[in-house]
């Protein structure tokens, strides 16, 4: 599943599904769990699909979206509905975001690393996320157990993009 | 009445750094206050963990600096189990740290700091002759500088603008008188921005090919786990060192031509800042960059030392294992020590948290009470800075010939005097000098790794001590480096082959620490007194300050919300 060091000799693959959160802040980490969950199926969309964990990084993972047709975010996302729910996004919803710029080079800033993309004009055709909302963000390794019961769905939220894509 | 300018968070998102600034009747900032927001606490996490382990959670403390924290991790292991690595390991290390400084100060000057100086909707009135004369003028050696480059730049920033969205560039105070540069000046500094932009995608590819994968690179209690075999083609071979030589030419490149004259020109235009933002006037650094092993601090590129009552004639000695030394106060922190102790040296530090602060949402925090979660470092009794001011500083007052020879040159070029370097500017430059340096010193360990393997040399770990059976039932470490914002220091106490405390003292915990038992302010505290503010109500000023320290307080959670408002929220790390 993680990228070897020289994937990125070759061409990348086309859907890029991207891991994001903190693992050591319990359920932020959500999105590195999810990609672990999906690595069970991983090898059905050999070639096609690279899984990557991007931790809380975010300009850093600038090079990685390049050459993409499609990018799925995985990651945590807080709307205020029940810890647990699966949420999936599309492109025009993440737009009407206003992420804005970071204060800090150190914001593992998802919305940044888009923003910049765009500026770049490296922004992959197509971007979704499929979230799960989170119960706790706070320091603790390990997920609280709505979460981890909302993995298989989420999971076959990513499985059902990645067919309707590949 | 006191005006009290409350920025929170300083990095943007809630939960991070707040600064508040109490304005005196000249609109000056007359006290100050940095609180860190929130708790981490990942020391606890570590507890009981097998220590070769140790190095895989500290790397995600951090959301950009990974490598740093692994390094200071292993490193402290290492050291409490007496094991020195092989020369390859050791310059490799020294490939990972430089390309992260490189990468990483470059980012903080175009992404961060840049935006506080230029002012990026002014660079849409410029004209592209006039701003392609200024470019050749402040960069004879830059590739691009023609009018019809300049007027792709402005095309493609009017585009981004138009599109309603300024994304990057939003939440800034454009237009803020503060903002000096003519029209083309922050053109130039827009196109370089893209520049740095695609650079920074390239340069990291070094960490992946040491590292076997980035985000997240690899390391091990021992060494590096980087098989080398030149000529083969399983492991890291000649071909892949090519690419890192050339990313490493490629990086010089951008240092030379375009960070060192944009900041050199930048700096022109902002001669004042020379005489704000100053602060404590000490400075510690562990230094980094071994050359005979970590033990011989003599061979340090960075050298080790410390700095007080800004005396460059004197640096002094720094030892981390020394309990007299460096100690963790809370007098103004939310944590308590067991029986009521007030200040520890790491290894017997404690992380207990006790929140006695207000009930968020807060208006103001009582200075006079605890008033954050990080807590306050000091050593032997002394708030420092710690970061590239402190490194250039005391590398020049050490008498490196490299220091001497970055810090002559670019007083020379400002026309500035040596005491200028004490101040909010100094530091911004002090971060580009050093990046000059990283930037040689890359490409010298690089050098220094090839002619190690063609003399036959291919170990890169020593895993003699690896199993726990040849460890001692107890002993303990400390793991240092250089982190682009500071000093960054790991201490570990290992039990029965598990951890028995872990307790890291990050640079912006130096930085932004609250003030000590002694009422002494932290060093961003100090360097916000005195600082004019033309508009309360935008405080640009207090962010060139906070900014030119790289905060570090946002290693970071990652949560998107569905409202859009909030498509990111961060929490502290510090």
């Amino acid at each position: 599943m993680m990228s070897g060091y020289l994937n990125f000799l070759r061409e990348p693959a086309p859907i890029l599904v991207l891991g994001l959160g903190n693992t050591l802040l319990s359920d932020d980490g959500v999105g590195p769990a999810l990609l672990d969950h999906l690595s069970i199926s991983a090898q059905r969309w050999e070639g096609q699909v690279e899984f990557m964990d991007g931790g809380t990084q975010g300009l850093a993972l600038l090079g990685r979206l390049c050459g993409r047709k499609a990018l799925i975010i995985v990651d945590a996302v807080k709307t205020g509905a029940p810890p647990g729910t699966v949420h999936r996004m599309t492109l025009g919803e993440l737009r009407s975001a206003n992420p804005g710029r970071a204060g800090s080079a150190h914001e593992g800033n998802a919305g940044e690393l888009l923003a910049a993309a765009q500026l770049l004009d490296e922004l992959p055709d197509r971007l979704f996320v499929v979230g799960v909302e989170p119960k706790k963000i706070a320091t603790g390794h390990g997920l609280s157990a709505p979460v981890k019961r909302a993995l298989p769905e989420a999971s076959k939220e990513v499985h059902e993009l990645l067919t309707q894509l590949c | 009445m006191t005006v009290r300018v409350v920025v929170d968070p300083v990095t943007r998102i809630e939960g991070h750094l707040r600064i508040e600034a109490m304005l005196n009747d000249s609109g000056h900032v007359g006290d100050a206050m940095s609180s860190g927001t929130m708790w981490r606490g990942l020391e606890v996490i570590l507890q009981g963990r097998d220590p070769r382990d140790a190095w895989a959670f500290c790397e995600r403390i951090c959301g950009v600096c990974t490598t740093v924290h692994a390094l200071a991790s292993v490193r402290c292991v290492e050291n409490a189990l007496g094991i020195t690595v092989p020369k390859n390991a050791e310059i490799i290390r020294n490939i990972m740290f430089l390309t992260q400084m490189v990468q990483d100060h470059v980012i903080h000057f175009y992404h961060l700091h840049a935006l506080d100086w230029v002012d990026i909707v002014s660079a849409l009135k410029a004209d592209p002759v006039a701003t392609a004369a200024l470019a050749q003028k402040v960069s004879p050696s830059a590739e691009k500088a023609s009018p019809g480059y300049f007027r792709d730049i402005a095309t493609t920033l009017k585009k981004y603008v138009d599109s309603g969205q300024l994304g990057l560039f939003d939440n800034a105070y454009w237009g803020h008188p503060a903002y000096k540069l003519p029209p083309e000046a922050n053109l130039m500094a827009v196109a370089h921005y893209l520049e740095a932009l695609k650079w920074q995608k390239e340069i990291i590819k070094i960490h992946t090919v040491f590292g076997g994968k980035n985000p997240h690179p690899n390391y091990l209690v021992g060494g590096m786990a980087s098989a080398i075999n030149l000529q083969g083609d399983s492991a890291i071979n000649i071909e892949r060192l090519n690419m890192v030589k050339d990313l490493i030419t490629q990086a010089k490149q951008i240092v030379d031509t375009l960070y060192i004259p944009d900041l050199l020109a930048v700096a022109s235009f902002y001669p004042e800042w020379t005489q704000i933002g100053g602060g404590l006037g000490n400075y510690l650094a562990y230094g980094d960059i071994p050359q005979h092993g970590i033990s011989d601090v003599s061979s340090f590129k960075f050298p080790r030392g410390a700095i007080l009552n800004k005396n460059l004639a004197e640096v002094l000695p720094v030892d981390p294992a020394d309990a007299g030394q460096v100690q963790e106060e809370i007098t103004h922190s939310w944590y308590e020590y067991s029986g009521g102790k007030t200040a520890l040296h790491p290894w017997e530090g404690e992380t207990s948290p006790k929140y006695t602060g207000p009930k968020p949402p807060y208006t103001q925090l009582d200075e006079n009470a605890k008033y954050s979660w990080l807590k306050t470092p000091r050593w032997k009794g002394n708030a420092m800075e710690v970061g590239p001011l402190a490194r250039v500083l005391i590398g020049f007052a050490s008498g490196h010939g490299d220091f001497k020879e970055v810090v002559t040159a670019a007083l020379g070029a400002l026309k500035i005097p040596a005491a200028a370097l004490f101040s909010t500017l100094g530091r911004t430059a002090a971060r580009g000098l050093e990046t000059q340096l990283a930037v040689q010193w890359l490409k010298d360990e690089f050098d220094n790794l090839i002619a190690n393997l063609k003399a036959g040399d291919s170990t890169t770990a020593d895993t003699s001590k690896w199993e726990p059976s040849t460890w001692p039932a107890e002993a303990k470490g400390y793991g240092f480096t250089e982190a682009p914002r500071g000093a960054l220091c790991h201490w570990i106490h290992i039990k029965d082959a598990k951890i028995a405390n872990y307790q890291i003292v990050v640079p912006s915990t130096w930085n932004a620490s609250p003030k000590d038992a002694k009422g002494q302010h932290g060093a961003y505290e100090s360097a916000l007194l005195g600082t004019p503010m033309a508009d309360p109500k935008r405080p640009l000023e207090i962010l060139r300050t906070i900014h030119s320290f790289d905060p570090c307080l946002a290693c970071a959670s990652h949560v998107i919300g569905k409202d859009g408002r909030k498509l990111s929220e961060f929490l502290i790390r510090v």
